[in-house]
């Protein structure tokens, strides 16, 4: 909470304004109106933070790093309290909730396309909940950026992308810290070829090979024990990067190397140009987990219901907390026959376009029911949703390569293989060679383990054959000592950042958060709470050619122009800084707003 | 080794520890006579084991979808417990040599579980009733108590605050217990200790009955002490955490040491009888 605290020595004391009032009784009205000037100001308070993040267990470096940021922070005179929080209250608190000043996180999947700025910095998103804005961010010519690049292509749209991304950099709704090399421990003798297979996605599974044919179960350690309590793909809370429900739910195309291909979909057509018109055509005897046909009538339904989770059903609408921007962009689905689907899109080009096709399709028997309002055995709880954003969704009904198999007591996870997925019953796929051998496996089992080292160690022991999400760099000479078990590092697309929530003073103020922006020191991250691991970057488009030249990050850091020398922060240039941007210290050289 | 394998590995420890340290503690005399006696010691021992298992279960029923109430009801304390003694278990840890921790993660794991167990199978085989009830009631006084400090305190060990700082030593040196101890316990669950509160309530009551078990007032305390370490040396507990956890402990050994507890037993069993009498 950014809380205050009252500074010594400023402000006004009882008796001078005693004394201010009978002296102002007796005098003209003119005095009497420098007594209101006077004691109506209010007193300047101390400036201090809060940063919310995951606890050790949960993320190897995001406390390390709220750690070494309230170092900088308070040498600057700004006190910054950490408050480890567990993954899903940390998600629901920032996302849903907006409570928090700072927090340290990992955006949740791979930032593919510039327009995935678009929901995270657009003003309108700014009001709602989820992944869409949570920082809170305005700004009008921003907004008028963000939108220029929907409709541009070419060179142009890359100009207006590099734009944005200098704003970004200079106004600091949220900051990029890098992101982070993931280490992972997985075992050789029963299946291969691990590097990448879970980023950005896990539906890369299908590029792994099974060296031991007997080997039917994978088994994958996790320190998240979100997914066995939720498995919702609309719940941003609950969703972190390289999500298990991207393998229960099946898109229509599908991002695979940079190139999108078709999925879900055989094929799609552009049939119109204003509106925008796409007309997808899907493959030929698609079924649910549940055994129920996959018709165009469930995608239709999927798009409206990312518009508006109560289908209009309720006063104002209830959007999803994920997709908004890639869905955004849908201004009407028709479902032509069972096979053909008509989007026509708003204001923006194709490429833009084509993205809406890379989110979840949902079945349209099962999400139905959940439009109605959510409430609390009945009891209303004064909250616009619906049951569809508060439902566990377990056991999902998707359509994906993996079927819900069982969850025992929110610590293991099991999938079966779904033998009724196109990519298992089908020859010919048209997808690339890597991906058409189907799941190496029968059962994937998710394990929830409490440490990174204790997932190592199952690891070693053959007790598991890979853990799903990274572990810390102190065990890498671990992994590298245990017989049979390889040492992955994969680049992650998932990049950390500090966000701030510009609903409050003084984070309020541009100026202000790119001062504290100028506190951080992305080489000593890097270093010491990293080790190395990591591609230190400013922009979320860092390696992608996106990436404008002046923000390319070098080590010696010309862009965030950093407060200090060697990690450390030089007091007395940090307040010189923060007085030029017209704030003010009290004599314990705390900052004052 | 997956988490029946590390229970198994446990208690087959603390079979051959119990059975030592019975021999030596209780003496052949007594044991050889609660042999003959032993269907009246165990009738003397099933009300307050009972009982116990009764809050065992109640807390570990609790503790599942406790956590998720704690976010809901629960204060998050971390930062106010930081803010109190800061880098104390990184000073303590920093102090304790390497070859140590060994130690004190074998005292955290084995070393508790023996100390919790022994006065009950000794106070059972000696027919101490009095030594046996009182550790029942005040292990039950201790669990309840710490359950609700954990429904309504969210904080999290130093090791998940203060990486860097504080090693998470347990898991790295022993990774294996990792699996036993988060399947009883949460990483939030911290405070009070209860590893100190109860540890520090066996070591209370070896004092205060020292002449029943003379033998082992000193094993007891020793092995407390070492266990209160251990939660801080292994980055598990903060100092305050141990601070509460001793407050606990010692409330809970004046309650059941004082006549309290005997006028509230007394009552309670008048009102069963009376129950009992009339449904007769």
């Amino acid at each position: 909470m950014a809380s205050s605290s009252g500074s010594g020595g400023v402000g006004v004391t009882r008796r001078s304004v005693l004394a201010g009032l009978t002296g102002g009784l007796a005098a003209s009205s003119g005095c009497l109106s420098r007594i209101r000037a006077l004691i109506g100001r209010n007193r300047p308070r101390t400036v201090s933070l809060s940063i919310k993040t995951l606890p050790v267990d949960q993320d190897p470096y995001a406390i390390a790093i709220a750690r070494q940021v309230s170092q900088w922070f308070d040498a600057a005179g700004i006190r910054a309290n950490i408050q480890p929080v567990t993954a899903e209250e940390l998600y629901r608190q920032t996302l849903v909730n907006h409570d928090f000043d700072v927090f340290v996180g990992q955006f949740p999947g791979a930032f593919d396309d510039p327009d995935a700025f678009y929901p995270l910095l657009h003003s309108t998103y700014s009001v709602e909940s989820g992944m869409q804005n949570p920082f809170s961010y305005t700004n009008l010519s921003m907004d008028d950026l963000l939108e220029q690049q929907r409709r541009e292509t070419g060179d142009s749209r890359a100009e207006t992308v590099s734009r944005i991304q200098r704003r970004l950099v200079q106004e600091c709704p949220f900051i990029v810290l890098g992101f982070p090399r993931v280490i992972r421990a997985a075992r050789t003798d029963t299946f291969t070829r691990w590097p990448g297979v879970f980023d950005p996605s896990p539906v890369n599974l299908l590029t792994l090979d099974r060296t031991d044919g007997s080997a039917t179960r994978l088994r994958a350690t996790t320190p998240d024990k979100r997914p066995m309590a939720n498995l919702n793909p609309l719940m941003a809370a609950y969703r972190g990067p390289s999500d298990i429900t991207d393998l229960v739910y099946d898109s229509l195309a599908y991002r695979y190397r940079g190139t999108l291909y078709p999925w879900t979909a055989t094929n799609w057509e552009w049939t119109g140009e204003d509106p925008l018109e796409l007309t997808v055509t899907l493959r030929e005897d698609l079924t649910w987990h549940d055994g129920e046909d996959l018709t165009a009538s469930d995608a239709a339904f999927t798009y409206d219901l990312f518009r508006d989770t109560s289908l209009g059903r309720t006063e104002g609408t209830a959007p999803t907390f994920r997709f908004r921007g890639r869905t955004g962009v849908v201004t009407d689905t028709t479902a032509v026959d069972d096979r053909r689907l008509r989007i026509q899109f708003g204001d923006c080009s194709r490429q833009v376009a084509r993205r809406a096709l890379t989110t979840p399709l949902l079945p349209r028997h099962v999400w139905t029911d959940r439009t109605n309002e959510a409430t609390l055995s009945g009891v209303d709880v004064g909250v616009a949703t619906t049951e569809a954003l508060v439902t566990p969704n377990i056991p999902p009904v998707g359509s994906g390569l993996l079927e819900f198999a069982s969850v025992t007591q929110g610590q293991r996870l099991v999938f079966d293989r779904f033998d009724d997925h196109f990519m298992e019953r089908d020859s010919e796929t048209g997808l690339p060679n890597a991906l058409t051998d189907g799941l190496p496996f029968e059962e994937l089992e998710l394990q929830f383990v409490g440490s990174d080292a204790s997932s190592v160690d199952l690891i070693a022991n053959d007790e598991a054959d890979v853990t799903a999400l990274g572990v810390g760099p102190d065990l890498t000479s671990t992994i590298g000592r245990a017989d049979d078990v390889s040492l992955n590092v994969d680049h992650s697309g998932s990049f950390y950042f500090l966000g701030f929530n510009a609903r409050r003073s003084p984070l309020t103020n541009p100026r202000f958060r790119n001062t504290l922006a100028r506190l951080v020191d992305r080489a000593t991250l890097s270093e010491s709470v990293f080790d190395g691991y990591v591609d230190t970057a400013v922009s979320p488009l860092a390696g992608t050619p996106w990436l404008p030249r002046d923000l390319a990050w070098e080590a010696s850091d010309p862009i965030t122009d950093f407060l200090g020398s060697d990690g450390q922060v030089d007091s007395e240039q940090a307040r010189k800084a923060f007085r030029a941007a017209g704030y003010q210290y009290n004599e314990q050289q705390r900052l004052l707003q | 080794m997956g988490v029946l394998a590390v229970f198994l590995e446990v208690v087959a420890v603390l079979s051959l520890l119990l059975s030592v340290s019975l021999a030596v503690v209780v003496g052949p005399d007594r044991l050889r006579a609660a042999l003959t006696d032993l269907q009246s010691r165990i009738y003397m021992a099933v009300r307050p084991i009972g009982l116990l298992v009764g809050v065992l279960g109640i807390n570990s029923v609790v503790r599942e979808d406790g956590v998720d109430v704690s976010w809901i009801i629960g204060t998050n304390i971390t930062r106010a417990i930081y803010t109190i003694e800061g880098t104390v278990v990184a000073t303590i840890q920093s102090l304790v040599p390497g070859w140590l921790t060994l130690y004190f993660g074998y005292v955290y794991v084995y070393g508790y579980a023996f100390l919790l167990v022994f006065p009950l199978l000794a106070g059972l085989l000696a027919g101490e009733r009095r030594y046996l009830r009182d550790t029942a009631f005040a292990y039950v006084i201790n669990y309840s108590v710490g359950m609700l400090c954990y429904l309504l305190f969210v904080a999290y060990g130093p090791r998940n605050y203060m990486p860097g700082l504080v090693e998470p030593l347990l898991f790295d040196t022993l990774p294996r217990f990792q699996l036993l101890t988060s399947e009883v316990n949460a990483n939030t669950n911290v405070f009070p200790s209860l590893h100190t509160s109860l540890s520090m309530t066996v070591a209370f009551l070896a004092v205060r009955d020292h002449d029943i078990f003379p033998r082992w007032t000193p094993a007891a305390v020793f092995l407390a002490v070492s266990i209160v370490l251990s939660t801080m040396v292994l980055g598990i507990h903060w100092a305050t955490d141990v601070v509460a956890g001793t407050a606990l402990a010692a409330i809970s050994v004046w309650i059941v040491s004082s006549d309290r507890l005997a006028a509230v037993g007394a009552r309670w069993q008048s009102v069963t009888e009376a129950v009992t009498a009339r449904w007769r």
